[in-house]
């Protein structure tokens, strides 16, 4: 057996024989389960509330008898978006932005269904997912297991017994390397049990993989600082003081400065907030109802010219459904407008916010994390554009028919004669226009690009923190 | 006949102060050197210059006649060395810390040559089962001499070896290193207990301020004067 396997070994059996290093893991394991079954329950509840949701909003929808194409557009329905598979590892951005939209005209509807319920459940336990764990907690248990693994053998003597009866200092390093490997990898199943069961349910083997091998970098990143702060300093108090510092830094402070840092740089008004802010603009556009708002007096001149017509009356089309169909193209570009300027800064701000994984392990692995469970801010507008696209495309369907199907005529005086709102009804069967609406997560290999650059700044930590592994095993003395 | 372990004016400043001051002295095969100096003296110091642990600032050391600087390995696998602490893991017993020791140090030894190197120095046979958390001073002394039979090194450095031991340990302990020299090992052992290093070793050196200040030799057949160098010792401290 080589003498690092040796050592590796021999550490092993010192924490086996360990009843912190066995009650902490016990607790880990605990809490692993419990997130994990909590997180999937709220992930599977939340999925049954919203396929009862849609299921009631469609048939509702298909249910309308025959009416007025323009009514049937304030009925709406849904878009969802089901969580991929690993969202119960990480539910990410989920739990804040929701996973549904109601769509209907004229207006851009805030998601739903974001976690509200995360606090009440168990005090807040809920809140607390596989992937806090992995980020937050396990760090801090690999910190009370390793910390001592060089300063035990320099505080009891033994390694000036090792060192002097030959043993390669960077060879111990190497095995006490391989000993916190050993411990990273046993960390590891649970992430991979669980990569593994989304595997089953549908998440591509590159994801599912790559979330593995994502969080064995950042636990194999404290895993280096570890060892490497055993190398360099002289007590195990002190090693577990600085580790406990470094921890509370770059899990706890550098997160938060980065998210201040990200609102300070870019000032991203909320929906609500832009929403008024849309209103003042909104008004200028005119009113789509009214067919004889001044706002559409350009368009009425042009449309008349085209057809060669001296009145909207003689128009081949209904100059009603006309200006709802223009109106809400007209509205939706303001709200797109505003809605992909909302998305840019708050795509900048998540990216400044990954920036600051240069400096903090642990917002690296949660960007990369979130990145290839599909539950990313990236994802996340996607969505909002993807339900958009399918909004504006229901409501135009109802405005051509609108357009199409009623006479101008009998669309004017239907509130006054009853034969003729009878005639601006639309047969029940053209309100299956709804697309199946099936939102498909970014394909692998987009979230593993994306993913990327914080894989890289776990991998520079890797290198920076083997090279602080090296340098301090040369210069280590009993 | 080469020296198994020698100093050739040895000196050492660390941190600008001088550790090591011009110190010579051989320790010759089968000899036991006793190094005997009060806290401070540099005595440990000397011993991890033999170590290659400390590099001398002036002159050399040498083991078996070849210079650590030069060959740090050869030096370090001649010999074995015992810290103050008899320093061996608490979560293992005998047979496992001998284990570990041996396998890193490459050196495959079965149950059997164990126990015939705990016999040898006298660890009960019921204890070497049991995690060494629950050893005395002296038992955990006795392991470690079983690992430097084991290992096999011609040359045993000791630092303070008897210090918390009780006297009947002491006796036991100083009858094993006679027996080991008189195998042929070398043996540099520190210590600031006069009684101990007259009572064992062939000849004393005596070390102040980083400075050898005093050496004693036995006549033949006989054991140093422990008040010659009690009152050498005194004197020199007092000064």
């Amino acid at each position: 057996m080589s003498a690092g396997l040796s050592i590796a070994r021999e550490e092993w059996r010192l924490w086996a024989r360990s009843r912190v290093v066995l009650l902490a893991g016990v607790i880990v394991a605990v809490l692993l389960v419990v997130t994990s079954a909590l997180t999937a329950l709220r992930v599977a509840d939340e999925a049954e509330a919203r396929a009862a949701r849609q299921a009631s909003a469609e048939a509702t929808f298909l249910a309308q008898p025959d009416r007025h194409p323009h009514r049937m557009v304030h009925y709406g329905h849904y878009a969802f978006r089901t969580p991929p598979p690993l969202a119960a590892f990480d539910p990410g951005v989920d739990a804040v932005t929701g996973q549904s939209i109601f769509l209907e005209g004229h207006r851009q509807n805030t998601a739903m269904f974001a976690d509200a319920r995360a606090g009440a459940d168990l005090g807040g336990f809920a809140g607390l997912t596989p992937a806090n764990i992995y980020q937050l907690l396990l760090p801090l248990l690999l910190i009370i297991i390793g910390h001592g693994v060089l300063l035990r053998e320099r505080e009891s003597g033994t390694l000036a017994v090792l060192l002097a009866q030959g043993q390669s200092a960077l060879t111990l390093a190497g095995g006490k390397a391989l000993a916190l490997a050993g411990v990273v990898g046993a960390f590891l199943l649970p992430v991979t049990a669980l990569a593994a069961y989304g595997a089953a349910r549908g998440e591509p083997a590159l994801t599912a993989a790559l979330m593995v091998a994502g969080y064995g970098l950042y636990l194999a990143v404290w895993a280096a600082l570890i060892l490497a702060v055993s190398l360099w300093v002289r007590q195990r108090s002190v090693a577990l003081g600085v580790l406990i510092f470094v921890w509370l830094l770059t899990a706890l402070v550098v997160p938060r400065l980065g998210i201040n840092a990200g609102s300070a740089a870019i000032d991203a008004p909320g929906k609500i907030e832009s929403d008024l802010v849309m209103l003042a603009e909104q008004r200028k556009l005119g009113d789509g109802h009214n067919a004889a708002d001044p706002a559409f007096a350009a368009l009425q001149k042009q449309v008349l010219e085209q057809y060669g017509a001296e009145k909207v009356e003689e128009l081949p089309m209904n100059w009603r459904g006309v200006v709802a169909g223009y109106s809400e193209k007209k509205l939706t570009d303001l709200m797109n407008q505003y809605a992909e300027k909302r998305m840019a800064q708050e795509a900048e701000q998540s990216r400044i916010v990954t920036l600051f994984g240069f400096a903090s392990p642990t917002l690296a692995v949660g960007a990369a994390s979130r990145t290839l469970a599909g539950t990313d801010l990236a994802t996340h507008h996607r969505f909002l554009r993807e339900a958009e696209a399918l909004r504006f495309d229901f409501v135009q369907g109802l405005n051509d028919l609108h357009a199409t199907k009623l006479t101008f005529a009998d669309d004017a005086k239907r509130s006054a004669d009853p034969e003729a709102e009878k005639r601006t009804r639309v047969n029940a069967a053209a309100w299956r226009l709804l697309d199946d609406f099936r939102f498909v997560p970014d394909p692998a290999a987009a979230r593993a690009a994306r993913a990327a650059l914080p894989l890289a700044m776990l991998l520079g930590w890797l290198v920076l923190l083997g090279g602080a592994i090296v340098a301090g095993a040369r210069r280590l003395r009993p | 006949m080469i020296p198994a372990l020698e100093a050739r004016s040895l000196s050492l400043v660390r941190d600008g102060t001088t550790v090591l001051e011009d110190v010579s002295f051989t320790v010759a095969p089968g000899e036991i050197y006793a190094l005997l100096g009060g806290n401070g003296a540099g005595k440990s110091t000397t011993l991890l210059t033999f170590l290659g642990f400390l590099a001398p600032s002036c002159g050399s050391v040498l083991v078996n006649g070849r210079a650590v600087a030069e060959d740090v390995d050869g030096a370090r696998s001649a010999i074995a060395y015992l810290p103050e602490a008899a320093s061996l893991y608490g979560h293992l017993d005998a047979y496992e810390n001998l284990g570990y020791f041996l396998d890193l140090a490459a050196r495959k030894v079965s149950r059997a040559a164990m126990d015939e190197a705990l016999d040898q120095v006298a660890l009960p046979r019921e204890a070497r089962g049991r995690r060494m958390q629950s050893y005395s001073k002296g038992m955990r002394q006795k392991t470690a001499i079983a690992l430097a039979l084991l290992r096999d090194t011609p040359i045993l450095l000791l630092d303070e070896p008897t210090s918390g031991l009780d006297p009947v340990a002491i006796d036991e302990f100083h009858d094993m290193l006679k027996g080991l020299a008189d195998a042929g090992r070398s043996v540099l052992m520190v210590t600031h207990d006069v009684y101990g290093a007259c009572q064992v070793a062939d000849r004393v050196g005596l070390l102040r301020g980083g400075r050898l200040v005093g050496s004693f030799e036995a006549a033949a057949g006989e054991r140093i004067d422990t008040e010659t160098v009690h009152a050498a010792f005194a004197a020199r401290e007092a000064a």
